[in-house]
Formats: structure tokens, C-alpha cells, sequence
């Protein structure tokens, strides 16, 4: 009885050590769902919530990450869809919303002053083309390159077949491409990173041989 | 170069292929010069994703809170207690026992001094965010009678909401909206919401072994014990009655107290609530 007792606390100290080392990947994710600060951190919160409340019914078994980000997409799609229900909610349908929301509106956003200007230039140039991206795209590109899940987690978080997330992920490429091509002609004056090369010059470097 | 070739170069360097298909790839990359120049852009590519990352950090509070959630004993947690007093109770004698149940009760004396007032700021939070739009309920009715059912499984008190027309049989001054589970120390906390003349009031409440009112300013009345805070323009009261700690917050005149109006709206039942009045 008192090995159990060990191995359960054990088993805890190791699923909270775990779960807070994926916050930040989670907010990443939240942030990629939402492209918006405040409904990001409320479904982080909301993600841990319900994490933790199942943890104290049963520790989970496997992997520890997808099965947290698995919750977190899950309950992002309820949320839109009980918001889609509520008629007074100003809500982007997903045609209007699948459609990306392209440079021109992003470039605008980089003189906002509650967009704190947190990374590097690059960094925040891959941000802004990424968050130029439908929805469908940003989920993948994420969950794929910055978080580096394989085809078939990605599939089993976002709950559709592997073939699907394949040519999504594919599309989703191209696109990338695009935009930070499309971001480098937008670029009037840029800045430089800590290599001292600039950032469009990074982007370019890579763009145009993708454009 | 065939649209085909570039999928087989990207499921590579997604490490999405094995066996034989891998090793075809791996040979065609070492002989076709114009295939390990598109691997060597597409690799330049993704490492350039991977330096980007972050794309965003973690605000402080939410780190905060996410740490507090988890501090918070859970429901496992509390399982293990009671394996550890079972076991305790098995094999030592009474008068471990009792030394448990001493340490438990004093130590239920600290950790209640050490919070003083964190529930009413739970509230006033808990409110603010609510009345914000940030703070999704879980439960949407107006009936008193469901949202006490959803609540039985899922906080360790009883909680049934008073109905108003079996209070009082005059028209109901106020709506009731929905619920929420607020998570609050050793557990959840109940969240209910409601609205009177089109302005928020909300009642968390909680179990009073988990929170004792505290702090502000404390107004004796029929015979409870009332503690009045004013957080961020929040009117926040306190206080306890058989074995809850309630915290109703609103934005009224004075002390909030015709907000208590969601559980006493008789006339009879706010002529004693004048101890409030400032």
C-alpha cells in the first residue's frame, strides 16, 4: 500500500512538472487558435482547468503534451461553436475566417501600443506571416514546425485522418512561403537582428527561392 | 521539378517516411542536384521556424495562475490523504491519531490566517473578468432549482439557491444567468451570476472550512458577522452562515446591499439588512 502511495505521488510530481513545462507551447497554440491575447489566455487557463480536474480523477496515461493540447483545440471548437449559436456575438464565420486576414491588416497591427513588441525582428515577421494564415494552416504550421508533433499526433489533437493533415500541412507550406515572400516586398525599412543581418534579409533568403 | 518529388522531400524532412520509401528518397537526393538544393532550402526554411520560436511568451500572471491552479490540493491529492489517515488509523494507536487530527485543525488555523482576504479578491476577480465577457459561464438558466443540480456532483457543499417566487410571491426584481466552477484552495468554489436592472451581481461561495471572511469593514447583523471591501469599484460583502462563506459583489449604491436582494428579496428581509446602510 505505501509503494502505491509512493508511485502515485510520484506519478503526480511528474504530470505537474510535465503539464507546467508545456505552457509555454500551449500559449503559443492558444495564440496561433485565437490571434487574440486576451481569449488566449483565458483558454489556456480554461485548458489547465480542465486538465487538472481530470488529473485529480486519473492521472493520464501517454503522452502527456498531445493529450493537454488535445483539450485545449477541443475546447476552442465548443467555444466557437456555442458563440456561432449566439446570434448577438460578433463572430467571423469560418468562410470569412479561413480566408486569412492578409498583410495589409498586420502591417497596420505593428503600430498598435498594446502589441508588445516581445522578440526579434524575424521572430516577428514568421509571427505576423504565420498569423496571416486561415486558421486550418496556423493549427498545423504550429503544431507541426514550432511544437514538432508528427503527422499522426497532429491528427489525433485536431480529429481528422492523417491524409488530411498531410496535404494541410502541405498547403500550409506553400503559403507560409508566400506570405513571408509577400512580406518581404512589403518591407520598406528593416531592421536589423543580433547576426546583423537583417530580418527581411533572412526572410529573403529563404523566400526567394519559395516564391 | 514534379510537384510529387517536392511532397516526397518535405515527408522526409518531416521524418514521415520509413523503410524502403526513406532510403529511394535518400538515394535519389545524393544523385539529383536540383532535389538536395530544394532539401537544403527547405531545411534552411524550417530551421528558420524553429529560431522564431517563441512566437509569443507567457505573460506573468497567467504563469502565476497556472501555478496557483495546480497548488491548489486536488481531488488525488485528498485521496492520498485519506489512504495516509486510513493507514495511520490501522496500524497506530488512538493517540496518533488524535496528534493528526490536532496538526490538521491547527494547521486549518494558519492556512485560514494566511488567506485572509483572498476570497473576496477571488470574487471581486472573478466578477470583474465575468462582467468583462472574459469569463465564460458554464451552466446558462434562470432556474434556481438547475443550477443547484449541477452543482451537487461538483462541489463538496450543498448549495440550493432560494427560489424566489417560494421566498416572497411578488414579481422577481432580478434575473439569474447561469454558473461556474471557480477554482478556490482546497477545491472548486461555486460561481453564480445574476443581473438586476441590467447591472451584474455575482455570489461566489465556498465551503467555510475553506475560506472565513475577513478584512474590511465588519458589520454585525441579525446575528452574522459581515465584511465589507470596496475592490477595483467592486462593492465585495462577506460572510458566513451554516458552514458557507459567501462573497456577493456588485456595483450598488452604498454598501452593495441591495444586491442581497437574490436570496432575501422580501420586504421584511431587507428592512433587516438596514445594518448595511452606511
Amino acid at each position: 500500500m505505501i509503494r502505491r502511495w509512493r508511485a502515485r505521488n510520484h506519478a503526480e510530481r511528474e504530470f505537474e512538472r510535465q503539464a507546467l513545462a508545456y505552457l509555454e507551447g500551449l500559449y503559443n497554440f492558444a495564440m496561433a487558435l485565437t490571434r487574440d491575447r486576451t481569449e488566449a489566455e483565458d483558454l489556456v487557463q480554461e485548458t489547465y482547468l480542465r486538465a487538472f480536474r481530470g488529473a485529480a480523477q486519473k492521472l493520464p496515461t501517454g503522452d502527456v503534451r498531445a493529450w493537454l493540447f488535445t483539450i485545449m483545440r477541443n475546447i476552442w471548437i465548443n467555444d466557437r461553436r456555442r458563440k456561432r449559436r449566439q446570434p448577438d456575438t460578433e463572430e467571423l464565420n469560418a468562410e470569412e475566417e479561413d480566408e486569412g486576414i492578409g498583410w495589409r491588416l498586420l502591417a497596420d497591427e505593428r503600430h498598435r501600443p498594446d502589441v508588445v513588441h516581445e522578440q526579434n525582428a524575424l521572430g516577428q515577421e514568421i509571427r505576423r506571416a504565420i498569423e496571416s494564415l486561415p486558421t486550418v494552416y496556423r493549427e498545423v504550421i504550429v503544431l507541426r514546425f514550432l511544437e514538432g508533433f508528427s503527422y499522426s499526433q497532429i491528427a489525433a489533437i485536431i480529429g481528422c485522418p492523417a491524409g488530411t493533415v498531410m496535404s494541410r500541412i502541405s498547403r500550409a507550406r506553400a503559403e507560409l512561403r508566400k506570405q513571408l515572400t509577400l512580406y518581404r516586398e512589403s518591407v520598406a525599412s528593416p531592421s536589423s537582428d543580433t547576426e546583423g543581418r537583417t530580418a527581411s534579409g533572412r526572410i529573403r533568403e529563404a523566400g526567394e527561392t519559395y516564391g | 521539378m514534379g510537384e510529387h518529388v517536392v511532397h516526397l522531400i518535405e515527408l522526409y524532412l518531416d521524418e514521415e517516411l520509413q523503410g524502403e520509401e526513406r532510403r529511394q528518397v535518400e538515394m535519389h537526393i545524393a544523385e539529383c542536384a536540383e532535389c538536395r538544393a530544394r532539401l537544403e532550402r527547405e531545411q534552411h526554411f524550417m530551421a528558420l521556424l524553429a529560431h522564431a520560436r517563441p512566437l509569443y511568451d507567457v505573460p506573468e500572471n497567467v504563469r502565476r495562475h497556472i501555478e496557483q491552479l495546480w497548488a491548489r490540493p486536488s481531488g488525488t491529492r485528498i485521496r492520498v490523504f485519506k489512504w495516509a489517515l486510513g493507514l495511520a488509523t490501522v496500524i497506530l494507536a488512538a493517540f496518533v491519531v488524535r496528534v493528526l487530527v490536532h496538526d490538521n485543525v491547527r494547521r486549518s488555523a494558519v492556512d485560514r490566517a494566511n488567506h485572509r482576504s483572498e476570497f473576496a479578491l477571488l470574487a471581486a476577480d472573478t466578477h470583474q473578468r465575468w462582467v468583462r465577457g472574459q469569463l465564460p459561464l458554464e451552466i446558462r438558466s434562470q432556474s434556481p432549482e438547475e443550477i443547484s443540480a449541477w452543482f451537487a456532483d461538483k462541489v463538496p457543499f450543498n448549495l440550493k439557491l432560494p427560489s424566489f417566487r417560494e421566498l416572497s410571491g411578488q414579481p422577481k426584481p432580478y434575473q439569474l444567468e447561469g454558473a461556474r466552477l471557480v477554482g478556490f484552495k482546497n477545491d472548486y468554489a461555486a460561481y453564480i451570476t445574476y443581473r438586476m436592472r441590467n447591472r451584474p451581481i455575482s455570489l461566489l461561495v465556498t465551503s467555510e472550512t475553506v475560506a472565513r471572511p475577513s478584512g474590511g469593514e465588519e458589520i454585525r447583523s441579525q446575528g452574522l458577522v459581515f465584511h465589507f471591501e470596496e475592490i477595483n469599484g467592486w462593492k465585495v460583502l462577506t460572510w458566513s452562515d451554516r458552514g458557507l462563506t459567501y462573497a456577493l459583489v456588485s456595483d450598488f449604491e452604498e454598501r452593495g446591499q441591495a444586491s442581497c436582494m437574490v436570496c432575501h428579496p422580501s420586504a421584511s428581509e431587507q428592512r433587516k439588512l438596514e445594518d448595511l446602510r452606511r
